[in-house]
């Protein structure tokens, strides 16, 4: 299913900050929506700040209308308030983009757990993300680091436990 | 002969005849009114005829209920001018109306936060068709147009202004005086609007159209864009025609936000 586009993605002003201080609240929050559901479909769980500028979302080549480098640090930086966002280096330059928080993947896969019986069952990390039993599932292929958090809020839930194996971190469901 | 002209008997014969042509007076306007009562009882048993006969006409059919509407406005009487009466109990006219603006304010209202409170007539049309499904009676823009007016008269912060052959809805109270809607009907063509522009058509001072366009962004109505070759351009939202491209939901925006 290819993306689809909001209104605003074609409207050339989308693409400049604006000075009024209401329609910039309006601006960034869809800004704010855009990304994230760019990311969604795409399952991306990071971006590289100096990419994202061409990519696509920030750079519609069809208007000839892009988000200058620091209407971009802006959004970022919305996100990032909003709780969607995380950097990984003090440059600013990569970050993690979390369109789905740890507690909602943690309930996702918990639900999971619990529909197919498994409750007391050990999974290896790689088992959850890449196993074939978990095919179709929407947390299959989530990066180990946004894993790694969803079993950890589920941990603090008392609904699982990390625990160390030989070769990684596996994970044991009540 | 005895000369009576002016004794008692000739005011007693004066008043006497006076009398007699009160009494005819009164009879001629006793008569007249008779006669209106009857005219009336007819007129009044034709207009409940032809109510009866056309009531589902006038509410299905958006070309019969112009011209009923065009017929009333002939004899001098406006169906929708009270909600109770005669025409709006007889014809259920009214209510048409009512409900129609009350769908209205709630297509603008659910899209005020995208255009600033200003749509085109056209949108608003569409919008409304839309909402009232496939099995609704049909509403022209005519019909539109009248229940603005009515949402208009009950003082709802509702406007029309003229635009290239047609009209932008304003259903926000934003002050909008000549100046704006002379450059709102300018940005009609391209759907924005620039400095030079509005001094080349208008013959202003750049001092003025800047003003103007402040406005229009202060009051949410156009969007800056800063991008474009030459001048800046100044966009409507309201004017911007890309009716079919969705809009990010604010339920999808809870899904993703903490």
């Amino acid at each position: 299913m290819s993306f689809e586009w909001p209104w605003q993605y074609s409207f050339p002003p989308f693409f400049t900050l604006q000075p009024n201080v209401d329609t910039r609240q309006k601006q960034l929050a869809a800004w704010c929506s855009l990304a994230l559901s760019y990311c969604r479909h795409h399952r991306l769980y990071t971006l590289d700040v100096m990419e994202a500028q061409e990519s696509p979302v920030f750079n519609n080549k069809k208007i000839e209308r892009k988000l200058s480098m620091e209407a971009i640090q802006v959004v970022f930086e919305e996100l990032r308030k909003k709780g969607n966002l995380e950097w990984l280096d003090k440059n600013k330059s990569r970050c993690l983009v979390m369109w789905r928080r740890p507690e909602e993947w943690g309930k996702l896969i918990y639900q999971w757990v619990s529909k197919n019986g498994m409750n007391n069952s050990v999974f290896t990390l790689y088992e959850l993300s890449n196993g074939d039993d978990t095919q179709g599932e929407d947390f299959h292929g989530l990066e180990e680091w946004m894993l790694l958090r969803s079993l950890q809020a589920l941990q603090t839930d008392g609904k699982a436990e990390i625990i160390s194996m030989d070769d990684g971190k596996g994970v044991k469901f009540f | 002969m005895h000369r009576r002209g002016v004794g008692a008997g000739a005011i007693a014969k004066k008043k006497l005849a006076e009398a007699k042509y009160k009494e005819r007076g009164n009879v001629l306007a006793e008569d007249q009114i008779v006669q209106m009562s009857k005219q009336l009882e007819t007129f009044k048993s034709h207009l409940e005829e032809f109510a009866s006969k056309h009531k589902q006409e006038i509410r299905k059919n958006p070309q019969f209920r112009v011209q009923f509407q065009e017929m009333c406005a002939t004899i001098g009487v406006d169906p929708l001018a009270s909600g109770k009466g005669f025409w709006s109990e007889m014809l259920g006219v009214g209510d048409f109306y009512y409900e129609l603006g009350v769908q209205i304010v709630e297509v603008c209202l659910a899209l005020k936060h995208r255009n600033g409170g200003l749509m085109t007539l056209d949108e608003l049309h569409q919008r409304v068709l839309k909402g009232r499904g496939k099995f609704a009676q049909d509403v022209s823009q005519d019909d539109l147009l009248r229940a603005l007016k009515k949402l208009k008269v009950m003082g709802s912060g509702f406007g029309m202004i003229p635009v290239g052959g047609s009209y932008l809805v304003q259903s926000v109270p934003a002050e909008l005086n000549m100046d704006h809607t002379v450059v709102l009907q300018l940005a009609e063509k391209k759907g924005f609007v620039t400095v030079s522009e509005i001094r080349e058509s208008l013959k202003w001072e750049k001092e003025r159209a800047c003003h103007v366009l402040d406005h229009l962004l202060k009051e949410g109505l156009a969007w800056l864009d800063a991008q474009a070759e030459g001048d800046a351009h100044y966009w409507l939202p309201a004017l911007f025609s890309e009716l079919s491209s969705r809009d990010i939901t604010p339920e999808e925006e809870n899904q993703m936000t903490p």
